[in-house]
């Protein structure tokens, strides 16, 4: 508050008489000459009305502040770097652009895991770049997925695709489940087909989906169906199993045609899958007993299911299956 | 609505009192008028003053008048802005941050000019603004506006003033950095 009045209590003389101080009521005996409706001062006051000083706290308090507020911004850099990847982050997300957003708000979630906004900034993009791992792990990192505002819109919002993502997931391993079961394959594909078109923003689950249609195209021995499929898949996602498909496809037109040239593909082909899978124990075992059955239907030119070929020369059946 | 006394809300946010006097005070040295007293902080009503002499100057009178409101709304922002990622936006656990956010909004509170440095204003404003003075023609609405807010310090227009500094301003320059 400021005011433009003297303060309460003292007296201002106007008249040339005047020899009082307006602010401390002492004689002026220093030669001022009063000015008409002008309150009059003495020296001392004089000197502190025209320029009163800033007090010797004040002047300190400001120096602390500014120390303080230096050490804040100083001490608040990681803050500053984990807001601007956030910030960036968000952008992105608005202009949907998730897979670029995702590395930002990973950043983010390393300082501040328990944000409510990069918890679901980060989940939001992971879901809709199908990597259910990363929103799983964002929201583990949040008091295991409990939030403040259970009505907020985000938060609605990003339950609402984890909760799609999850349907599909439960779908995809029933899916799973089946496809090991000889007679079941187009169950399996029906589910599979099912999970991809629920969560379409996991690549993976169409792509089990068309390698579960090959599956329903061995079953029904409709070996050139079966070669498409395991052809696409092949070009769409090249890969240790989607080699070895193509080599299992290669190898059932070998063995339904005895054309040489499936056999020299089917053979070369496993041995990418295997180049391929070098260093991933889960493919090498896979691939491993695959590879086992196929050089028995490129021998043989007998084309059998893993549980018959299992039956016949495994006593246990444990073993991962491919066709 | 709840009622807390001022002289509570003043002493829970001193920083800010001082801050919109120390304001009062720089400009009135600025423009070299004379101080006849000052109290930075009091328990009391006002919880602190400027008494300074009337000046026929109203570039002088506005920036008197009118400094606290932008010093303590910069220094509101500024140090809210430090404050403001660890305790809004990445609900970090952090004394400092949160102390800075304190006098940040302690300092923002106290943003808005007495009824006594508007009414200064009011009166000099419309004859000015009449000849064609800016300064008194941007001052009218900010000072109405200014007068309405003071009122509705009653229902905590002055925290909301300095809540939504610390957080707008805050924001604005961070969404403005990152574009």
């Amino acid at each position: 508050m400021s005011a433009t009045s003297i303060p309460p209590g003292t007296t201002v003389q106007t008249s040339p008489k005047a020899v009082a101080c307006a602010r401390c009521g002492t004689q002026i005996a220093d030669g001022y000459v009063p000015v008409s409706g002008r309150p009059s001062f003495c020296s001392s006051c004089r000197t502190l009305v025209e320029a009163w000083p800033y007090p010797q706290w004040l002047r300190l308090s400001l120096v602390g502040l500014l120390v303080l507020l230096g050490g804040a911004l100083i001490h608040g850099q990681k803050y500053f770097r984990a807001g601007r990847t956030m910030y960036k982050g968000e952008r992105l997300v608005e202009e949907k652009r998730y897979a670029e957003a995702l590395p930002y708000l990973k950043q983010t979630l390393k300082i501040a895991p328990r944000s409510d906004k990069a918890v679901l900034l980060t989940a939001k993009a992971a879901l809709l770049t199908g990597d259910m791992q990363t929103a799983g792990a964002a929201f583990d990192g949040h008091d295991g997925g409990k939030f403040e505002n259970g009505k907020d819109a985000q938060f609605l919002e990003v339950s609402t695709i984890w909760h799609r993502a999850v349907d599909a997931m439960k779908k995809a391993q029933a899916a799973s489940k089946l496809a090991v079961q000889d007679g079941h394959e187009a169950e399996a594909a029906r589910m599979m087909h099912e999970a991809a078109a629920q969560y379409p923003e996991m690549p993976s689950l169409r792509i089990a989906a068309e390698a579960y249609d090959g599956g329903v195209a061995f079953e029904q021995k409709d070996y050139d169906r079966f070669l498409a499929i395991s052809e696409k898949a092949w070009k769409e996602h090249p890969a240790a199993d989607s080699a070895s498909g193509m080599a299992s496809a290669l190898g059932c037109k070998y063995a339904a045609t005895g054309d040489e040239s499936f056999r020299q593909r089917s053979e070369e082909m496993l041995q990418k899958a295997f180049e391929m899978a070098k260093g991933d124990a889960e493919e090498l075992k896979t691939l491993n007993e695959f590879s086992e059955r196929n050089k028995y239907r490129l021998e043989t030119r007998v084309i059998l299911t893993k549980s018959e070929y299992d039956k016949r020369f495994r006593s246990s059946s444990g073993q991962p299956a491919a066709h | 609505m709840f009622f807390i006394p001022g002289p509570v809300i003043a002493a829970l946010t001193f920083p800010g009192v001082i801050v919109h006097e120390a304001a009062h005070l720089f400009f009135c040295r600025y423009f070299k008028l004379k101080v006849y007293n000052v109290c930075f902080f009091r328990l009391g009503n006002p919880s602190g003053y400027v008494i300074h002499e009337p000046s026929e100057n109203f570039t002088a009178m506005f920036f008197v008048s009118m400094g606290p409101f932008f010093v303590n709304t910069l220094l509101c922002v500024l140090f809210c802005t430090a404050a403001f990622l660890p305790v809004w936006e990445l609900k970090v656990f952090d004394p400092l941050a949160y102390f800075f956010y304190w006098l940040g909004l302690s300092i923002g509170m106290h943003s808005f000019p007495s009824t006594q440095d508007l009414s200064n204003l009011w009166t000099m404003a419309p004859k000015l603004a009449k000849q064609g003075h800016v300064l008194a023609i941007v001052s009218l609405p900010l000072a109405g506006l200014l007068v309405v807010l003071n009122y509705a310090r009653v229902i905590w227009a002055d925290l909301g003033y300095g809540i939504a500094v610390g957080v707008l301003g805050p924001l604005a320059i961070f969404k403005a950095l990152v574009r």
